[in-house]
């Protein structure tokens, strides 16, 4: 097995090719209707997957957002690349010991499935050929790519996909990797490892979907498959693990296939006789039928020569050959199909249904059925498609989609002829004076990082930090002089126990935080009051100082406990009643000293 | 294109054989890279070879840090030229009319240069559905940026069209570089008064090589239009940012307003004519429009370019109107109702231009104003720089037409006649609905 990895990760800078925000923004109530057209390539080499998506003549709608302009619409050219983007780029680039180029030349990858406005995506290699240290060996970085977020799908249905523009734009690093991985193990030490590098830049988006993982699978006697979408990194080993099972089960699959249609070649041929259907399941007690029926739905079907048993067979558990065909008649927008290899019971037929599609469609003993339900012409298509799958008798080169820890097909695996230059934005040259600049303004690494947090904190307050979106912040804060320990318990500890209690902890701003350490530092408050503070400071939206006095959260020391514990001389009544204002060391040591 | 690079570049690929088109491997100082030699813009860092890696992708590679070059193979480029003009299609009854433009352009997807070079064949290739609105008759007149379009041009253009007219076009489509296209329309309505079949024009603010291109739509919905009974010169466009409905401006009541976006052609001071819903092919009036066969068809195609168009502005020097002798015309894009600078306190700051307007004028210059504020209706009797305009003889009083519509009718009135009256007269006269002839409350 070959496994290299691709990963996404948005930057938090301006957007790449304009000067709106990146981020998720405010829906603006306007909307953007349009159709995208087949273009064709010049160098004669038609596109696959441009190809793929234009049988579908798709309407797409865009919705608008308050962090969109014209370029985001396709309604103005771009502007120049973002420098701060850019340079970051670079800069991890250096990290992941790459050569960087003397000269960016941005390009365009079509991309006609509407995730872009303009029908490609703006993509260009920053780095190449590096390399990350790893206890398995060193693997290589084949490119480093800054390139811009697509729009973000909102629905697709039929003939009609409508998309949010807010996450167009954003800028992208993608790195990606040589075919070093050895295992699927190795894998998640390799994403690990480098998105742990990019986290410590403090300069990246964090949330679901700021970090994208493919993986690139080629195993011997199989083909080259790209898995997007995983976003767990936990779930990588049992990708690449199923993707390889998948393949190995395929390939026994073509074997029997081939022999079924005594043939050697890599494509069998039979025919092809799309059947109307319809007229056998009116009136039917179906459920899945009656209601894929409505508004002119229509039942079609076609014989698939010598497939009995092969459908059925499970390439996976619960993922049968079966699926391969589905996955294609769905990407033309119906939800599925129904094949005689199934156990059909659940769809509740009856027998004179069964007898009649079996009178109409007439198949011979070693052959099997398909059937879609849905409007005529998407029925059509979706046939075409899983007929056109059910002729390929070698495993497909493969763009396929994560869904857990299964894969899915999504579109052919992307060739070169979809590239070509983008001509609004010149090359952007990266001269010597630039990477000098560069470098002695790298700021740490992830390697110095780790050195400095084992310094300050405990192994595994260390590893939990640098782990941590809050790294920064910490870093800020201890900077200033800020207890380490107590910042990182705060942003590690305190903040987790009170999302856990269902408290928005998003409201809490990182001054905020300064502030009630600060109120600590100077003796104002006790350590255990931070929590309660913090916590007022989403439910109460007053400043620190004032909740510290409404709340009687000031701290109890010096002369003012003494006053209490002449009262008072038991150390657990004390703490009960006086536990969020006093500091308990001094409340010992005073009974002692009593 | 290889003449992009720079002379060094030049002279050490030329040492080492290699030209654009093979692929080469490069030992740098920052390691190997193994790519195709791809030819250079003229934009970024001529010292760089730009190579096509395997993944598509091109990068830079500045001559400096190469330190070998190795030949692997030669491919011989297939960098496509400007397909030969007047390469023309078989009879059809709605003539395409090829006069260059993003429209007709067409990517190099190796090198990403566009070229202003679809042939009339190509466009029906790359989009097969317009050959089911009508059989198509193509011809490509110029390959030509609209910013380069010529009076001249616009002369060749209505001849061209009178031809396809008399050769048994049902209807025309003139595909033309947006930038000025309203000029090129407007010009039009002068030449050819009463069109026998409708003459639509239409371009693409997004190129054609890309999947987002409005090319289609634009071309499609004109190609409806050119069946209409429109007896102007339309211009057809979209009518807003999205991709579903059209609309067919007056040629010279159409103005481009916007840099980049699809609807920035825009009816001025009056409704466009028609709506077209291109999906469901349908066509509706929404202002009223002369239809054809009304009136005698007539072919004026002169054109005199000896025009200028002066943008009025605060601080104009005298000597901008005193260099302007040796032209025959001139439209003054005029501030508000129609004014220049007058100074009539006689304030020593303000130069006034008035007395070398009054000169050309008696040079047998004519001098036209026209609105710079694109919207509303000149009116030379409100204030004194008005009234002293039109004293000494300025044109252009009541009128609403624009400034790009005035230039576009002096330049073709010059080349009617050589009479100052009758140019006067000419000028004067509503020829094609130029100007409104009362101001509609939109």
């Amino acid at each position: 097995m070959k496994c290299g990895l691709e990963i996404h990760q948005r930057l938090n800078t301006k957007k790449l090719f304009c000067n709106c925000e990146s981020k998720e923004g405010n829906e603006d109530n306007k909307v953007v209707t349009r159709y995208l057209t087949t273009v064709k390539s010049e160098i004669g080499e038609k596109d696959k997957v441009s190809h793929f998506e234009q049988d579908k003549k798709t309407q797409y709608k865009y919705h608008v957002y308050d962090n969109t302009c014209l370029v985001e619409t396709d309604n103005e050219p771009p502007h120049e690349m973002n420098r701060e983007a850019l340079e970051l780029v670079i800069k991890i680039a250096l990290q992941l010991n790459c050569h960087i180029v003397d000269e960016v030349q941005i390009m365009r990858k079509n991309v006609t499935d509407g995730s872009n406005t303009s029908g490609f995506q703006r993509t260009a290699i920053v780095g190449m050929n590096g390399y990350i240290e790893t206890k398995e060996g060193k693997v290589g970085i084949q490119t480093v790519c800054i390139e811009e977020e697509s729009a973000g799908i909102i629905t697709k249905k039929d003939n009609m996909a409508e998309y949010r523009l807010d996450r167009l734009g954003i800028p992208l690093i993608e790195i990606a990797t040589d075919p070093d991985i050895k295992s699927a193990e190795h894998a998640r030490v390799v994403a690990e490892k480098i998105g742990t590098m990019l986290r410590v830049t403090g300069k990246v988006i964090r949330g679901i979907g700021t970090i994208r993982q493919d993986v690139n699978v080629s195993i011997p006697e199989g083909v080259r498959v790209e898995i997007k979408g995983a976003q767990e990194l936990r779930n990588i080993v049992e990708l690449v693990n199923n993707e390889v099972q998948r393949q190995e089960n395929l390939n026994k699959l073509i074997t029997k296939i081939k022999s079924n249609f005594d043939t050697k070649k890599n494509k069998i041929n039979y025919e092809f006789k799309i059947i109307d259907l319809t007229e056998i399941f009116e009136g039917t007690s179906s459920k899945i039928i009656k209601s894929n029926m409505k508004n002119n739905g229509k039942v079609l079907g076609f014989v698939i020569k010598n497939h009995k048993g092969i459908l059925g067979t499970e390439l996976l558990p619960n993922l049968r050959y079966g699926s391969e065909l589905s996955d294609y008649a769905k990407t033309m927008g119906v939800k599925g199909i129904i094949h005689s290899d199934e156990n059909l019971d659940k769809y509740n037929f009856s027998d004179d249904e069964l007898t009649d599609l079996k009178v109409a469609l007439e198949p011979g003993k070693n052959d099997a059925f398909v059937l879609v339900i849905a409007k005529e012409h998407m029925a059509r298509k979706a046939l075409e498609k899983a007929y056109e799958r059910s002729l390929i008798v070698t495993i497909p080169e493969e763009t396929r989609k994560a869904q857990e820890t299964i894969s899915h097909f999504m579109r052919p695996l992307a060739g070169s002829a979809r590239m070509y230059p983008e001509t609004d934005i010149p090359p952007i040259e990266i001269t010597a004076q630039l990477i000098k600049t560069l470098k002695q303004n790298m700021g740490d690494g992830l390697e110095e990082i780790k050195i400095k947090l084992e310094k300050l904190l405990n192994k595994d307050l260390a590893k939990k930090m640098i782990e941590s979106h809050k790294l920064q912040p910490f870093l800020t804060l201890v900077n200033k002089g800020y207890e380490p320990k107590i910042v990182a318990n705060v942003y590690e500890q305190t903040l987790t126990e009170l999302r856990r209690e269902g408290n928005n902890v998003e409201l809490i701003s990182d001054e905020q935080i300064e502030d009630t350490l600060n109120q600590y530092q100077n003796n104002k408050i006790a350590k255990k009051a931070i929590s309660k503070i913090l916590k007022l400071i989403i439910t109460e939206n007053k400043p620190i100082k004032q909740i510290i006095i409404e709340q009687q959260l000031g701290k109890i020391t010096g002369k003012e406990l003494d006053t209490i514990i002449k009262t008072e001389t038991d150390f657990k009544t004390i703490m009960q009643k006086y536990g969020l204002r006093v500091d308990p060391g001094e409340v010992q040591q005073k009974i002692k000293g009593k | 294109m290889i003449t992009m690079y720079s002379d060094n570049v030049i002279k050490i690929l030329k040492q080492n054989k290699s030209q654009v088109g093979d692929v080469i491997q490069l030992t740098t100082t920052k390691g190997q890279f193994e790519g195709m030699i791809m030819p250079r813009s003229n934009q970024g860092d001529q010292n760089s070879i730009v190579i096509k890696l395997d993944s598509g992708y091109n990068i830079g590679i500045n001559i400096n840090n190469i330190q070998k070059i190795k030949n692997i193979k030669s491919i011989k480029p297939t960098i496509s030229k400007p397909s030969k003009m007047s390469k023309s299609n078989e009879k059809g009854d709605i003539a395409i009319i090829g006069c260059g433009g993003t429209i007709a352009s067409k990517i190099e997807y190796k090198t990403g240069a566009v070229f202003p070079a679809l042939s009339g064949n190509e466009l029906i290739e790359s989009y097969p559905e317009i050959n089911e609105i009508s059989t198509i008759h193509t011809k490509n007149l110029f390959s030509i940026l609209s910013e380069d379009m010529t009076p001249t041009h616009w002369s060749m253009l209505a001849k061209e069209i009178e031809t396809q007219i008399k050769n048994g076009a049902k209807g025309i489509v003139v595909t033309h570089g947006t930038d000025t296209m309203h000029y090129t329309s407007s010009a039009l309505s002068f030449m050819l008064q009463n069109i026998p079949v409708p003459v639509i024009m239409t371009g693409a603010q997004r190129s054609s090589d890309r999947a987002s291109s409005d090319a289609k739509i634009n071309l499609i919905s004109s190609m409806l239009a050119s069946k209409s009974n429109l007896g102007e010169i339309g211009v057809c466009m979209h009518a807003n940012s999205n991709d579903n409905i059209n609309y067919v401006h007056r040629g010279n009541r159409v103005r481009k307003m916007h840099t980049s976006k699809r609807d920035a052609f825009k009816s001025i001071d009056q409704l466009p004519l028609i709506k077209i819903d291109w999906q469901n092919k349908k066509l509706e009036a929404i202002n009223k429009y002369k239809k054809i066969g009304e009136g005698k068809f007539m072919v004026k195609p002169k054109i005199n370019d000896n025009v200028a168009l002066i943008h009025i502005h605060p601080g104009i020097k005298p000597k901008l109107i005193d260099s302007l002798s040796d032209y025959d015309g001139i439209v003054l894009s005029g501030t508000g109702l129609g004014h220049v600078s007058t100074n009539p306190f006689n304030d020593k700051l303000i130069n006034p231009i008035i007395s070398n307007i009054k000169s050309l004028i008696d040079s047998d210059v004519t001098v036209v104003m026209a609105p710079q504020t694109i919207y509303g209706r000149l009116n030379l009797n409100v204030y004194t720089a008005g009234r002293l305009l039109k004293s000494v003889g300025t044109i252009g009083h009541n009128k609403d037409w624009t400034p790009e519509t005035a230039f576009a009718k002096l330049c073709w009135a010059l080349g009617q006649t050589k009479k100052n009256n009758e140019v006067k007269q000419l000028m004067e006269q509503n020829i094609a609905n130029e100007s409104n002839e009362k101001s509609v409350i939109l």
